[in-house]
């Protein structure tokens, strides 16, 4: 260590150049990551906050909340358990007088069912009318308030906001929920629907005809684009972090080789081996837990100019994982060259 | 009392047309308490008689020991601790880690070997005697050519070694530097009984020595 911030120390221009590029190349894998988890959230927020592990569909409906319905004939063959919920889902727009129209996922819940029981507002009071809905804190954000008025499609009934809620929505849409007569209004079905789906907080299949239980994650696999966007972000934050690998290691390789006169001369003083190595890996890691942490900090100012509008977001695993990531790529590059020192020959400096 | 020995040496690069012999039955001893010289034009095999002297090669027969160990039998760890313990190198200038103040150099051979060097005060004395004391917060890059040395050989000094290999540590100096450097590799030998060997073409230093070796064409002859 004591080589490597000597050197660090004394060659500022080089090796802040050097941070400077992992800064860029952890600033990049963070703010992708980032937009990453924040899109694949803002899919499944609402579901996430209900803590569900089931979701039972029609069977016909391939895997897809809009194109399921539930009709209360088979309804009525069900008993449904404290831990089980109707949900009634329908794309809609909602609009009010000089606010901006915002595409939404309208809920419609059973007040008397764990998810509307369960729901956390930020302001407000839950629904407790047909007419009543509550909403993202995304609306909030775009000048909607408690009390507007709003019309949800073309439909001329006027809902009522008494509430926002954080962290709901779906499909990358904000979530508006209200009862199911409301759903039945808005997706324009009989009052022989009972719901689109029955969400579960325990694991457990139903047998009735014609539904289908899913997983909570084959069912958000489902979502539309959800798949294919994370493999998308999956593969450009590979791809980055095997350019990082190979950026890293070839500076870390040509630096080596700039300094091998040095480490020669120092070998051929009794200077071990085992000790240049140790400062060259020493000299990886501080360069690249250097570039992580002013990475890290330029992500974090970054994060906070956005406009709230833009889907962003971490968590610790992601984070922890990223970091360790670029870490050990770091710690790869540095070990490319060891064969360089190992091999060096002292009697190049003293020549023959 | 340190002894290093050379015996029934040779020496050879590469193989059939491209085979050149640079050491031939070389045979030399020195002790502890002698400063011996070895003169030669270029090319004459001096570096390559210091290297094989102080284990950083093997020659290609013959046998080379310090204190009765055959460096032969030793291991590459073992051999880099016999130069870090028993061995100091004065290399030519510019051999100095650029990035590394003058103090930072006595400091880094600390790190690798805390006990043994020489203590604080014999190392200003000694900074002092070569004239380089004022210099230790300075880079190499900032001294001249006769400071490098002359740090450079402090360096070697400093790790307070039994046996001291010189390759041309007057080269960058002027006359009076040689003198200073001649007499303190003579004091070194005669007073804290060091074997010191110098490989060199600088004539001006033949009066500080106890034996004065001639290598030509690989052949190495004492001076009577």
């Amino acid at each position: 260590m004591f080589l490597a911030l000597k050197e660090i120390r004394h060659e500022k221009l080089r090796y802040g150049l050097i941070i400077g590029m992992i800064l860029l190349i952890s600033y990049l894998v963070y703010v992708l990551s980032g937009l990453a988890y924040g899109l694949a959230q803002q899919n499944t927020q609402a579901i996430d906050s209900w803590d569900a592990q089931t979701v039972t569909l029609d069977r016909d409906a391939n895997v897809s909340l809009s194109q399921s319905l539930i009709t209360t004939a088979t309804a009525n063959k069900l008993t449904l358990t404290k831990h089980q919920a109707y949900v009634g889902q329908a794309g809609v727009v909602a609009k009010a007088k000089g606010k901006t129209n915002v595409s939404t996922q309208f809920l419609g819940l059973d007040k008397t069912q764990f998810i509307a029981k369960n729901l956390k507002l930020t302001t407000g009071h839950k629904p407790t009318t047909n007419r009543q809905v509550v909403a993202d804190t995304s609306l909030q954000n775009q000048g909607y308030r408690v009390g507007d008025h709003i019309t949800l499609n073309s439909i001329n009934t006027k809902f009522t906001i008494v509430g926002f809620t954080k962290n709901a929505k779906l499909n990358v849409a904000p979530v508006v929920y209200g009862t199911l007569g409301a759903w039945r209004t808005l997706r324009g079905v009989a009052p022989t629907m009972q719901a689109s789906a029955i969400v579960s907080q325990k694991s457990g299949k139903t047998t009735t005809s014609p539904l289908k239980t899913y997983s909570v994650q084959a069912f958000v696999n489902e979502l539309p684009g959800y798949s294919a966007q994370n493999t998308t972000f999956g593969f450009m934050i590979g791809f980055l972090m095997i350019i990082a690998v190979v950026v890293i290691a070839v500076f870390l390789y040509i630096l080596t080789m700039q300094k091998l006169p040095n480490y020669a001369v120092l070998r051929a003083q009794g200077i071990p081996a085992r000790f240049l190595v140790g400062n060259t890996i020493s000299q990886a890691l501080v360069l690249v837990v250097s570039g992580l942490v002013l990475g890290a900090l330029l992500t974090f100012a970054t994060m906070r100019a956005l406009p709230l509008g833009v889907p962003i977001s971490f968590n610790l695993p992601l984070l922890g994982g990223v970091t360790l990531g670029i870490l050990l790529t770091g710690v790869l590059g540095a070990l490319i060259p060891v064969r360089l020192i190992l091999k060096v020959n002292p009697v190049t400096v003293i020549g023959g | 009392m340190a002894t290093l020995t050379l015996e029934h040496v040779d020496k050879v690069f590469g193989q059939k047309t491209s085979r050149v012999q640079v050491l031939t039955d070389v045979n030399f001893e020195t002790t502890a308490g002698e400063l011996s010289l070895v003169l030669g034009p270029s090319g004459a095999g001096k570096s390559t008689f210091l290297t094989i002297a102080g284990g950083l090669q093997t020659p290609s027969q013959g046998n080379v020991q310090i204190d009765g160990q055959a460096l032969g039998q030793l291991s590459a760890h073992d051999r880099d601790q016999l130069r870090l313990n028993r061995i100091g190198f004065i290399l030519q200038a510019h051999n100095l880690v650029p990035y590394l103040t003058v103090k930072d150099q006595f400091r880094l051979v600390d790190k690798v070997k805390p006990k043994g060097n020489l203590s604080a005060a014999d190392l200003t004395k000694l900074l002092a005697n070569l004239g380089i004391d004022k210099v230790v917060n300075q880079y190499p890059a900032e001294l001249s050519g006769g400071q490098s040395q002359r740090v450079a050989i402090a360096r070697a000094l400093y790790q307070n070694p039994a046996i001291i290999l010189a390759d041309e540590p007057t080269a960058a100096l002027d006359s009076e530097r040689v003198k200073v450097v001649g007499a303190l590799l003579q004091r070194l030998a005669r007073e804290q009984n060091k074997a010191i060997v110098v490989v060199t073409h600088d004539l001006r230093l033949r009066d500080f020595a106890d034996h004065v070796y001639q290598l030509m064409d690989g052949h190495l002859t004492l001076e009577s």
